[in-house]
């Protein structure tokens, strides 16, 4: 493969030229290398380049890299290059030349099947489908409008039908349907034809503004703001039995429809009808099909596109998400839905393409990020509430009635358990079956953070200091620990102790004393302590009367009086102690 | 009185049997009733709103409680014609009035909440009975599970061993089309403990040892023949009712072991010890104890009966409220008592009162529950709410759904296909809760 190309080439000695000679500079091949020359001339094609060695290299196009396919194309556009093969074309140098001014009509035609400046290496698309031409008056040639819809404005819109007098001409809405209607059966982009690749006719594609904007080889087709100039309304122009008359088939456009592309031509032939050219119109409400999908099209619909063939393979679109019509938009993909009208905050789509630009995450993963105005066009249109079209109505979604109610009681206060457990990772599987395994039950306390619950509810009066031991793997995650009416003795609250984000504690029915409390006082977030039931005696006070920031204390039926219960409840002004 | 409620209730061994597999091991005796089986649905993981309450102990007062007479006294009534001899009292609450029947329980209303503005759609005992225990109307085509059952269902056990709902003094409602192993496991006599769950005498270790080996040995050809999940479920059933009969957990059930100053505490009657075996299987971590009291169908002579009934009621209820807080339990446990409607306003000829849909209370407290508030206010007839909202029974479920963490907007499918959520779309009263 490796610059097949030149071995094959045979050695001529450079001939002079009419021409200017074009400067030596460095063109790279698809595949890397690269190597010094200058452009002679071209035929179909081939380039003919000549390297340093004065030696002649006919070149595919194809073959060569973007940067040196436009310079030339650039170059045969403004005619700098001669057509033909150098080592012909010295002998027949005059007949050349009188051939390049005779016109555009023949060289067209050596052009017409000659140049496809895209598609090796890319995909193609699938065989566009005809769109069947219904009988005048079917009902399925009516277009359908939403209620409440203005059916007028609405066809106008879809059709995108004639612009209204003194509006703006809009290549979308206005230009691109009579292209679609009538060239784009000869000039469509390359497309996959049973295995074969449809080369447009001239190598002139017209799908997109970008497309028509830049014309093929031979020249661009149309120059902003000068109809003179463009070729494309000079052939729609022409004397109908003219060679180069198009339309070649079904009869000539429509003198409104002619009209239309001369006044778009006129207005400066932007892709946008007004406010400079691609900016949203400031209070005209976004469309999806004016100003969104034209973004989707050109930078998602290569992997977010519909399902198409490739090779007998059915490509799907990537995250089985696709975006090439409104409705697609909308729908998201299984994940859920990707726009979430009226907020660009919580909108998949709108996230995706402003995160950092390293996160991988942003879309598009490939080529710049989208521009500033772009991704202002997508917050504007979810914020509108993503309509397909500006005078649509947006309803904000009929919450249910429950929904509301559950949301309205946000809790104002966030739980303490809820601060501790931001910090903390989650505990492994392992872990947590190594300290289920002796019958203690280690249930998450939400879903927001990792912080569990550790009980031993089936069958506690089993349960002894080992099973507490066992809970060490996970002892930063615990916040609550109930040991109720467990076999555990003083030794395993030193266990109890190390977990330092103990909230709530329960002892009760144990057989813990003064000593298991000296251990405990330090849990800086303890703020819930049963020892009811427990040999917890007046000693005990005075560590419990340290623990300040305790909400409450069941001391019930522990053997400390009420005495000191008077003196804690004194000590510990802010806790409820129950007795 | 014990006996005449312990007659009353009692089941006979061969229906005890028969629920209790249904309902403590997990299998119908029809077993392909059951076959539907949902995927479980681990909804409670407990996260995405945290329970504010764990278990739920519903006290159901069933036929009828008069709520002029009981949790909504009437001060602006006229005497003669509505509120009768019963006067208000003051509770520990600022500005909440309870009858006197009920001074007990007044000391506790700085833990509770009323509803005042409870509304049902049915007058009539069963239908009304049926409709605040699943929140849907009686229906000729399908069972509805009860609230129970839901809990059960949606937030699954604490503790493995012991059956996740249990009913005292008999039960209302199944399991219906859910799993029949979270259905009601019914308690018939309290002080009594769950019968027959002891091995006979004359049968040590040993021999029932060798006889579970013969019945696993006769079985094991069938089993290899028919390994379904229906078959499976009767080898659980034996495991799983010897696993209880051998834990230790079976002692929660034990009443008698409590000692005589709790039992009087509570009150000697079924309703008191069902509050105080209510409070040894919430211990043991049950989710959901149902302590079912009748006797208030009062379209006679109102007044005595209800201070009898109340007598009983204020005991087992404060000393409910008052053992769990000790314990530190009140926390994690709700309380709730309701009734399937309401009783007259005006008193009727017989000194009576009859059956009153449109407007009664509803009692909850503990854990998440705003203590001290009372949600609504009826008029003097109780037609209309003068504050406030109607709270449906779907309404008061779906409060006590909320409080307990349970997914209100879950969807689960009868056999026939046909959805139902917790609470049926009721809509929260979070006035109530903190």
């Amino acid at each position: 493969m490796v610059w097949r190309w030149i071995l094959c080439v045979l050695a001529y000695t450079t001939l002079s030229f009419s021409y200017a000679e074009e400067p030596f500079r460095t063109f790279t091949a698809v595949n890397g290398q690269s190597f010094t020359a200058r452009a002679l001339s071209y035929e179909g094609q081939t380039f003919y380049l000549e390297g340093k060695d004065k030696k002649l290299y006919p070149v595919p196009y194809n073959q060569l890299s973007e940067v040196d396919q436009s310079y030339l194309r650039e170059l045969s556009q403004v005619g700098k290059l001669p057509i033909g093969d150098p080592r012909n074309l010295v002998s027949k140098q005059p007949a050349a030349s009188t051939k390049e001014q005779t016109g555009k009509t023949e060289e067209s035609a050596t052009m017409k099947d000659s140049i496809s400046e895209s598609t090796d290496g890319q995909r193609l698309k699938a065989q566009p489908k005809k769109i069947a031409k219904l009988r005048p008056g079917s009902f399925f040639s009516y277009q359908p409008v939403k209620l409440g819809q203005d059916p007028n404005l609405a066809v106008a819109a879809m059709s995108g039908g004639p612009p209204k007098a003194g509006e703006p001409i809009d290549f979308t809405n206005h230009v691109l349907p009579i292209l679609e209607d009538r060239c784009l059966n000869c000039h469509n982009e390359p497309y996959d034809k049973n295995g074969r690749t449809i080369q447009p006719k001239a190598g002139l594609a017209l799908n997109t503004y970008e497309m028509v904007m830049k014309g093929n080889l031979d020249n661009t087709v149309v120059t902003a703001g000068d109809v003179a100039d463009s070729y494309l309304h000079e052939v729609l122009t022409l004397d109908e039995d003219d060679d180069m008359f198009m339309p070649p088939k079904g009869g000539p456009l429509t003198a409104e429809q002619i009209d239309i592309i001369k006044r778009w031509i006129e207005e400066g032939a932007k892709p946008k009808g007004s406010g400079g050219g691609g900016g949203a119109v400031v209070g005209a409400g976004i469309s999806f099909h004016d100003h969104i999908f034209p973004i989707l099209e050109d930078r998602c619909l290569d992997c977010h596109g519909e399902p198409y063939v490739k090779n007998g393979r059915t490509i799907h679109p990537k995250a089985g998400l696709a975006l090439n019509t409104y409705e697609f938009v909308l729908k998201g993909n299984l994940d859920g839905p990707i726009v979430e009208r009226g907020n660009h905050e919580e909108s998949t789509l709108y996230v995706v393409m402003t995160l950092d630009p390293d996160d991988s995450e942003l879309m598009p993963p490939k080529g710049e990020p989208l521009t500033e105005d772009e991704i202002s066009l997508f917050k504007q249109w979810i914020d509108e509430g993503a309509k397909e079209y500006p005078s649509d109505i947006f309803d904000k979604p009929k919450e249910d009635k429950v929904a509301v109610a559950l949301t309205s009681v946000a809790n104002a206060k966030v739980p303490l358990v809820d601060l501790l457990g931001k910090r903390l990772s989650k505990p492994s599987k392992t872990q947590i079956e190594v300290a289920s395994k002796t019958g203690a039950l280690v249930t998450p306390l939400s879903v927001k953070h990792n912080m569990i619950r550790a009980e031993f509810s089936s069958g506690p009066n089993l349960i002894e200091d080992d099973a507490v031991r066992a809970l060490s793997g996970i002892q930063n995650n615990i916040s609550h620990l109930d040991l109720s009416r467990t076999k555990v003795t003083n030794s395993a609250i030193g266990n109890v102790s190390k977990m330092k984000h103990l909230t709530w504690l329960g002892l009760r029915n144990t057989g813990i004393n003064d000593q298991a409390v000296k251990k405990i006082k330090n849990l800086q977030f303890l703020r819930c302590l049963n020892l009811s039931g427990t040999k917890v005696t007046d000693g005990a006070i005075k560590d419990l009367a340290q623990m300040k920031d305790l909400e409450e204390l069941y001391l019930w039926n522990s053997e400390i009086s009420e005495k000191g219960v008077e003196s804690l409840r004194s000590a510990l002004p802010k806790t409820k102690v129950v007795f | 009185m014990k006996s005449d409620l312990k007659s009353l209730n009692e089941l006979s061994r061969r229906e005890f049997v028969a629920s209790a597999a249904k309902a403590c091991l997990g299998v119908s005796l029809l077993p392909m009733a059951g076959s539907y089986v949902h995927t479980p649905v681990h909804a409670l993981q407990p996260g995405t709103r945290p329970a504010n309450a764990r278990h739920l102990i519903y006290l159901y007062m069933s036929a009828g409680m008069s709520h002029m007479d009981t949790f909504a006294p009437n001060t602006d009534a006229d005497k003669d014609s509505y509120q009768g001899p019963v006067s208000p009292i003051s509770t520990s609450a600022d500005g909440v009035f309870l009858s006197e029947y009920l001074p007990e329980t007044a000391k506790h209303m700085h833990n509770a909440a009323i509803i005042r503005t409870m509304m049902t759609s049915q007058g009539a005992h069963m239908q009304g009975n049926y409709l605040m225990h699943t929140s849907y109307q009686m229906r000729g085509t399908i069972t509805h599970p009860t609230f129970g059952s839901w809990i059960a269902k949606m937030s699954g056990p604490i503790n493995s061993t012991i059956p996740m709902n249990i009913a005292i003094n008999g039960r209302s409602g199944s399991s219906g089309f859910l799993e029949s192993k979270f259905g009601p496991l019914p308690i018939g006599n309290p002080a009594a403990g769950l019968a027959n769950s002891k091995a006979a005498d004359y049968l040590d270790q040993t021999r029932f040892d060798g006889r579970l080996a013969m019945a696993q040995k006769m079985n094991a050809s069938f089993l290899d023949n028919y390994d379904q999940k229906q078959v499976r479920a009767y080898t659980d059933l034996y495991n799983d009712a010897i696993k209880l009969m051998r834990s230790e957990d079976l002692k929660a059930f034990d009443v008698a072991s409590e000692p005589d100053a709790m039992k009087d505490l509570y009150g000697r009657s079924a309703f008191g010890q069902g509050c105080l075996l209510a409070r040894r299987l919430v211990e043991n971590k049950v989710r959901y104890i149902e302590v079912n009291r009748g006797g208030w169908d009062t379209h006679s002579n109102n007044f005595e009966a209800v201070e009898n009934n109340c007598a009983d009621l204020d005991k087992g209820l404060s000393a409910l409220l008052l053992d769990l807080e000790m314990r530190g339990l009140l926390q994690d446990t709700m309380i709730v008592l309701v009734s399937e409607f309401g009783r007259t306003p005006r008193i009727n000829g017989g000194n009576g009162r009859d059956h009153w849909p449109y407007g009664f209370s509803a009692f909850l407290a503990g854990g998440g529950v705003k203590g001290g508030t009372v949600y609504g206010k009826m008029d003097k007839v109780g037609r209309n709410p003068v504050e406030g909202k109607f709270v449906d029974p779907a309404g008061l479920n779906a409060t006590i759904g909320y409080n307990m963490g349970l997914p209100l907007n879950d969807v689960q499918y009868s056999p026939s296909g046909r959805p139902f959520k917790v609470a049926h779309d009721g809509e929260p009263c979070l006035d109530v809760l903190a």
